[in-house]
């Protein structure tokens, strides 16, 4: 006869229906005999049900597009592999331009080092947000991956306070 | 007359890139399903859901109709997403998905004042459980919840037996359950 | 064309390196250093589809990240702050912006941020920030929209 614990132990296989026959009708005949199991029971069929109506995209996805995103993986690893493969065997087919190697690579360093190349556009990089304290409201971090920008979005509260309340604060900066 | 997955694979060995995109037809909503899961971001679920396929597309030759199409696929895709977890650090405030998350919740709170707090707080705290757990325990939820997948199909997509699997999901619900007990 | 001697073209070589060495790892970062915070202060909204042409070089940026139909500049301010300094930014709607650079080692500028509301403070944030780059808050109700403030930091 099994325990309490033994059972809870086997519910969740019980409910996914994958025990074997014998111990499925065991743990069956417990349930309905046990009020602290069958609660349990109940509670893991309300989480199985929250954890897939929380999980589920609302959204499907068109395929052309998607199709259109895998399709440009595959040629441009080929034109990437193909394009190295010519370099390479350009770069070994002319032994008396190999001095100019060298060169362009050192010319590239100087020219990056002293600007030339300096991209109008930010880098990008993702912010360490090491603590926030929004003093009550919400406040949400996030953070674009393609152009790798931190956004910290402050809520509005339903009392509309972010505009300027004219009320003097107790708290001084403390910077 | 549809053909089978192990049939459209043989045409992909051969080359038949019409053969490819058929497979990917059918088994990218699937596949992007999973990984949004796992990652509960739409824009890197979309790239690894790409990935996937693309990864797939490398390896077809090496498939040799072992398990189905489609564990082999899941496969492919949970590592990925796996390893795109690992390598994303995680602050201790809780990330919102996207913009887009963020103003459906202004719209609902304009639209609706009166909707129903407790449902929406019990999805917001099982998001945050959810993602709170591991990867891998995060992955059985996902693989079970979702898609419904028999524990040996999951333990074919992880690389672990029926034994692993199992306990890993009673771990993962009662992990959740503690977390959730006041709302089920 | 004759291949040069192995010599001059390790002379040639060794020199670009050196070159390169010099005037980019051998810039020294300091605490002390004074660093520029740049406030772009921008109204999002839905209004209409409009994009100010001087937000273009953070076009892709504003769009990835917030999903309005129209920014506006509203005002572009910039100034030079020392370490443990502190520049406060006038913001629409009687805020203010106070940014306070901390410190700068390996290419992160330490900053600790306030956005205050008259003389109520609204939101605190430490971060660290690569140098040249920006971050973004956004949230408070302006006009018809909201704003968006970019803040960008470049060390001195």
């Amino acid at each position: 006869m099994k325990s309490c614990d033994e059972i809870r132990e086997l519910l969740g296989a019980w409910v996914d229906g994958e025990l074997g026959r014998a111990e499925a009708d065991a743990v069956r005949l417990h349930v309905e005999g046990c009020s602290v199991c069958s609660e349990e029971r109940r509670q893991l069929d309300k989480l199985n049900v929250s954890i897939k109506s929380a999980l589920v995209s609302q959204r499907p996805i068109a395929f052309e597009p998607f199709w259109r995103g895998v399709e440009r993986r595959i040629n441009e690893k080929n034109s990437w592999r193909d394009e190295w493969m010519d370099r390479l065997r350009g770069a070994f087919g002319r032994p008396n331009l190999a001095w100019s190697i060298p060169a362009v690579i050192g010319l590239a360093l100087v020219l990056y080092s002293l600007g030339v190349w300096k991209e109008e556009t930010p880098r990008n990089n993702f912010a360490a947000v090491e603590s926030i304290d929004a003093y009550g409201r919400n406040v949400a971090l996030l953070r674009e991956n393609e152009t790798r920008t931190t956004v910290i979005w402050l809520y509005q509260n339903q009392e509309g306070d972010n505009e300027a309340s004219g009320e003097t604060s107790d708290q001084s900066p403390t910077f | 007359m549809e053909l089978s997955d192990w049939e459209l694979v043989q045409k992909c060995q051969l080359g038949e890139m019409e053969a490819f995109q058929e497979l990917v037809s059918r088994y990218h909503q699937k596949v992007y399903i999973v990984v949004l899961g796992l990652l509960r971001n739409r824009d890197d679920a979309m790239e690894v859901a790409q990935e996937t396929f693309f990864r797939a597309y490398r390896k077809i030759k090496s498939f040799e109709g072992g398990s189905s199409f489609y564990t082999w696929l899941y496969r492919i895709a949970v590592n990925i997403a796996i390893d795109t977890q690992r390598r994303q650090k995680r602050s201790l405030l809780d990330y919102r998905d996207n913009m887009d998350e963020v103003f459906e919740e202004q719209q609902e709170v304009a639209k609706d004042p009166f909707s129903d707090v407790h449902e929406k707080e019990l999805r917001e705290k099982l998001l945050s459980a959810i993602n709170d757990l591991t990867p891998e325990h995060k992955a059985v939820i996902v693989l079970r919840t979702l898609e419904g997948l028999s524990y040996k199909d999951i333990g074919d997509i992880l690389g672990c037996s029926e034994g692993t699997v199992m306990s890993r999901l009673h771990y993962a619900r009662k992990k959740l359950q503690e977390k959730l007990r006041a709302y089920l | 064309m004759k291949l040069p001697g192995k010599l001059r073209t390790r002379a040639l070589l060794f020199s670009f390196l050196a070159t390169f060495a010099a005037a980019y790892l051998g810039a020294a970062e300091t605490a002390s250093q004074a660093v520029k915070i740049k406030i772009d202060t921008i109204l999002a909204s839905n209004q209409k589809d409009e994009f100010d042409s001087r937000l273009k070089p953070i076009e892709k940026q504003l769009k990835k990240s917030l999903k309005y139909r129209s920014y506006r500049l509203l005002k572009e301010e910039s100034q030079n702050l020392p370490a443990q300094g502190n520049g406060s930014f006038d913001v629409p709607g009687g805020r203010t912006l106070i940014v306070s650079p901390q410190d700068f080692t390996n290419q992160q500028i330490a900053l600790k941020v306030r956005l205050q509301g008259g003389e109520k403070p609204l939101l605190d944030t430490t971060l660290k920030l690569e140098n040249k780059t920006n971050f973004i808050f956004a949230g408070p109700p302006h006009e018809n929209g909201v704003l968006v403030l970019v803040i960008w930091a470049t060390v001195q």
